[in-house]
């Protein structure tokens, strides 16, 4: 494990590995086909020399025989020319032998009784002994030679022939000796066999002759006679009592067999085969008419012997180069590679963020010193990329800070402060904005001025950052000029005006603006492009809409003004188009028709309150919508009108003309209505000095100048609240609009006049301002002290 | 409505009587004219018996006052009751009149 993985981490092993295999390769392939030839070479020249010294010793052996036969024959026929001298036998027998030495022995016997003065045995026996040459009358009853196989078989067969090797009692010295014969009769005149001439060969000596062809140290020869009997074996115990085939008899060996049949059937040829658990190469080759055969086995170790030293020498020397070439490989590429190590360490250096990491200069021009100038470039670039990087990430969470910080502003800017039921019995309300991004471009507003309500709902176009800066810019103009103004059309002209001026990339906004007159349920309202409200109270209907423009390109559009009388119970609701158009995964849109669905729902329940119906559609919403992204933002607002119960205890009224003499009459009146409340003084100065301020400013503006006018003065209280109603029909004329009064400034720089709408805003609770059938009616009101207090200070007065 | 100037001591003195509303500020106005063309006096306006005033005579304290200024004179106010008082204090002028008692 350990060493696959350092070979696979280290690149010069790898390489290295890569080369010495493919090197190993190249070598085991040459060399088997080297060591292949050679052997074959081997074994044709091992083949060439075992028949070369087969041949030889095949040759000297048939020499030997033959001698022997040729010797025989001659002394047989000298023995034949002289049966009748029985001295001569042993002087051929003798003479024979002298010339031969090297032969064992040699009888001339004779049928018993052949020589009748010798009796019934007649044997000239000669052997050698020692150096000297020993000649006895070899037959006695001890030794009855003409039972012998050798006599036996050259008279029957009555031809010469060898002997199976058989052994030779020498009786004089007691000694035995294994030997083969030579053996032929001897016959008189007349073809009658009177003997046998037998010569023999010490097997033991054959054997030594031809062991001495020996083509390998550890090689040795083998001969057999006709039935496979061995006569010359190296292991002397085989000799005579046992035959080729004798071992094949309890281990079956068809190749053992298959060399006797072929050796007995006088076959030349090699066989290659197991001998005592040896591979040997045996050799085999007849020997003349003997009927022997000779075999030499040359066991396979020996004749291999040096071929496999040299292979075992150069397999190691291979394997040893093999090795140090390894070795050598290593270390040269890990030397020439280790710029690239001292690289790798550099860059995860780098790579943890120490960009400053100083590059090794190792002044190559080679590949690696490419890399290295590479490598160089790129760690500058990479540090100058993570700077950008860094100024980039900076620069992006300073605007995503920004951005939060700006959707807070945005959100801070929507009231978020809803009348509930404690604050006003006149009217609730209700509103929620949800934008797709951080910052969004729908708003929506209300506040509550005099005895109004001003309200006004808008979606800018596009999304995001733009949007909602148009949109801040929207909500200021719109709080900024419905302080001056009243009426919406002209609300929405003066902000069209203001906003197409500053409009220089072609923004705009659908708005709808709305102003809703609490004390009479009269809906005031102007549309810029903006969708049409709903109406939740008697049924579903729309609030009927011109359509207009909106509002930030032509700042010259004439917006229709329109009007609707509210019924009390009804709820107006406004929504931007992210409601009708917010979209589920399936790309489906709300629709006006599920808007209807809901608040037709909500209206059959009683559930039309601003709150409820918002909460409704909210979660309409979002079940339609599921998971899907927010694609728009999505504004509603939802106002509910209430008429105040009518209660009043007390109603006068008077009548006055348009010169200012008439305040007198007015101040009396007003003097009159808070004797009957039983007002206390500095009460009654505070109605006084309003109602008067109020109506003189009627008369001074209503009316152009000498033009005599109707101002009509109504005073109504119920149990909390005197309210004094001041109509004319002069030219429209609101003076809620007017310009305050700045009443920190010194003298010097105060204006004379705006004063009297002020003393009226901070006496009364409200003054509000009404056109309705070409009248300009404006209402002030003021809640009552309770009545207890008013009491304390009556009897205190 | 009724106006009375006086000098006394060096100073100008107007004493106001009744109310002065609308109806009564013009007469009041022409009435007080003198005192516009007074150089390098004081001038006390004495409030001891105005009942009530609207916007209209606050007007014309505030002419005084500027004609007065620009000539480096004073104007002082006293005797003002509560509800007067209510209407300088409301209008800011509290603040730009002297206020003697």
């Amino acid at each position: 494990m350990g060493i696959i993985h350092r070979i696979r981490r280290s690149l010069s092993v790898r390489v290295s590995l890569w080369v010495v295999l493919f090197a190993a390769g190249i070598f085991v392939a040459a060399l088997s086909f080297l060591f292949y030839q050679s052997r074959e070479a081997i074994r044709q020249e091992a083949i060439n020399r075992a028949t070369q010294i087969l041949d030889k010793t095949s040759l000297r052996v048939e020499g030997i025989l033959n001698r022997v036969e040729v010797a025989s024959n001659m002394t047989r026929w000298l023995v034949e020319q002289h049966t009748d001298n029985p001295g001569t036998m042993f002087v051929l027998s003798r003479d024979m032998m002298l010339n031969n030495p090297d032969f064992y022995n040699c009888s001339i016997a004779f049928e018993p009784y052949h020589f009748p003065e010798e009796g019934l045995y007649f044997s000239a026996y000669t052997k050698h002994e020692g150096d000297s040459i020993r000649t006895i009358q070899g037959g006695s009853d001890s030794y009855k030679y003409f039972y012998m196989d050798w006599y036996l078989m050259a008279t029957l067969s009555n031809k010469p022939c060898w002997t199976e090797p058989y052994i030779d009692y020498d009786a004089p010295t007691g000694t035995y000796e294994m030997v083969t014969s030579y053996c032929q009769a001897l016959k008189d005149g007349d073809g009658q066999i009177i003997g046998v001439i037998n010569t023999s060969l010490s097997l033991n000596w054959l054997s030594n002759t031809i062991s001495d062809a020996k083509p390998y140290p550890n090689s040795y020869s083998i001969m057999t006679g006709r039935g496979g009997t061995f006569f010359v074996h190296p292991d002397s115990t085989k000799l005579t009592c046992q035959s080729i085939f004798t071992q094949s008899l309890e281990h079956p060996d068809t190749a053992a067999i298959a060399l006797g049949h072929a050796m007995q059937r006088g076959e030349e040829g090699m066989k290659r085969m197991d001998v005592n658990g040896k591979y040997c190469y045996v050799f085999y080759k007849p020997l003349g008419k003997t009927g022997c055969s000779m075999a030499i086995v040359c066991p396979e170790s020996d004749i291999f012997s040096g071929f496999n030293r040299v292979r075992h020498a150069v397999t190691s020397i291979v394997c040893a180069g093999l090795l140090l070439m390894l070795y050598i490989f290593i270390r040269v590429i890990t030397r020439e590679l280790s710029p690239l190590h001292q690289l790798a360490e550099e860059a995860e250096h780098i790579a943890s963020g120490q960009f400053d990491a100083k590059l090794p200069d190792f002044k190559r021009i080679d590949e690696i010193g490419q890399l290295s100038n590479s490598f160089a470039d790129m760690q500058q670039s990479l540090v100058r990329y993570i700077e950008e990087l860094k100024d980039t990430t900076a620069q992006k969470a300073s605007i995503d800070r920004d951005i939060r910080i700006a959707s807070a502003i945005q959100m801070g800017m929507l009231p978020d402060k809803f009348p509930t039921r404690a604050d006003r019995d006149d009217v609730q309300l209700y509103a929620s904005l949800t934008p797709a991004k951080d910052v969004g471009g729908d708003l929506f507003d209300f506040y509550f001025r005099d005895e109004k309500l001003f309200f006004c709902i808008g979606d800018v176009s596009g999304k995001g950052v733009p949007a909602s800066l148009f949109m801040a810019v929207t909500r200021a103009v719109f709080r900024t000029v419905s302080v001056q103004e009243s009426m919406p059309h002209n609300i929405v002209m003066t902000m069209n005006r203001t906003m197409a001026g500053m409009n220089k990339i072609h923004m705009f906004v659908t708005l709808f603006v709305g102003v809703l007159d609490l004390p009479t349920g009269h809906l005031h309202y102007c549309n810029a492009g903006h969708d049409a409200p709903l109406l939740v109270g008697d049924g579903i209907g729309q609030l009927p809409c011109d359509t207009n423009i909106p509002v930030g390109f032509m700042p010259s559009w004439k917006y229709t003004p329109q009007e609707a009388q509210i019924n009390t119970g009804t709820t107006i609701f406004l929504f931007t188009d992210g409601l009708t158009e917010a979209m589920n995964r399936e790309k489906a849109q709300f629709e006006m028709s599920r808007v209807n669905e809901v608040a037709a729902r909500a209206l059959a329940e009683k559930q039309q309150e601003p709150r409820q119906l918002i909460d409704r559609m909210t979660d309409a919403v979002h079940q339609f919508v599921g998971d899907a992204e927010q694609s728009d933002d999505l504004t509603m607002m939802a106002v509910q009108y209430i008429r105040p119960k009518s209660d009043v205890l007390m109603r006068e009224r008077i009548s006055l003309t348009n010169d200012v003499s008439e305040t007198r009459r007015l101040n009396a009146f007003v003097e009159g209505i808070c004797a009957r409340l039983q007002l206390d003084n500095i009460f009654t100065a505070r109605m006084k000095v309003s109602v008067e301020e109020a109506v003189v400013n009627v008369m001074k503006y209503a009316y152009p100048a000498g033009q005599r006018g109707e101002i009509e003065i109504e005073a109504a209280a119920n149990a909390t609240r005197l309210r004094f109603t001041i109509t004319d029909s002069g030219k429209p004329f609101d003076p809620t609009i007017q310009q305050q009064a700045d009443t920190t400034r010194p003298a010097r720089e105060r204006a004379i006049g705006g004063l009297g709408i002020h003393i009226i805003r901070q006496n009364m609770d409200s003054m509000n301002y009404e056109r309705a059938d070409g009248r300009n009616i404006l209402t002030l009101r003021k809640t009552l002290p309770p009545l207890t207090a008013n009491k304390v200070k009556k009897l205190k007065g | 409505m009724k106006t009375t100037i006086q000098e006394l001591d060096g100073k100008m003195i107007a004493m106001l009587e009744g109310s002065l509303d609308t109806a009564a500020a013009a007469e009041t106005e022409e009435a007080m004219r003198p005192l516009n063309d007074v150089e390098g006096k004081d001038i006390i306006i004495d409030c001891t018996l105005l009942e009530y005033i609207s916007s209209a005579g606050l007007r014309i304290f505030l002419g005084i006052l500027q004609n007065a200024q620009e000539k480096g004179g004073h104007v002082y106010i006293k005797g003002i009751n509560e509800k007067v008082r209510e209407v300088f204090s409301i209008t800011g002028f509290c603040n730009i009149f002297e206020f003697i008692s």
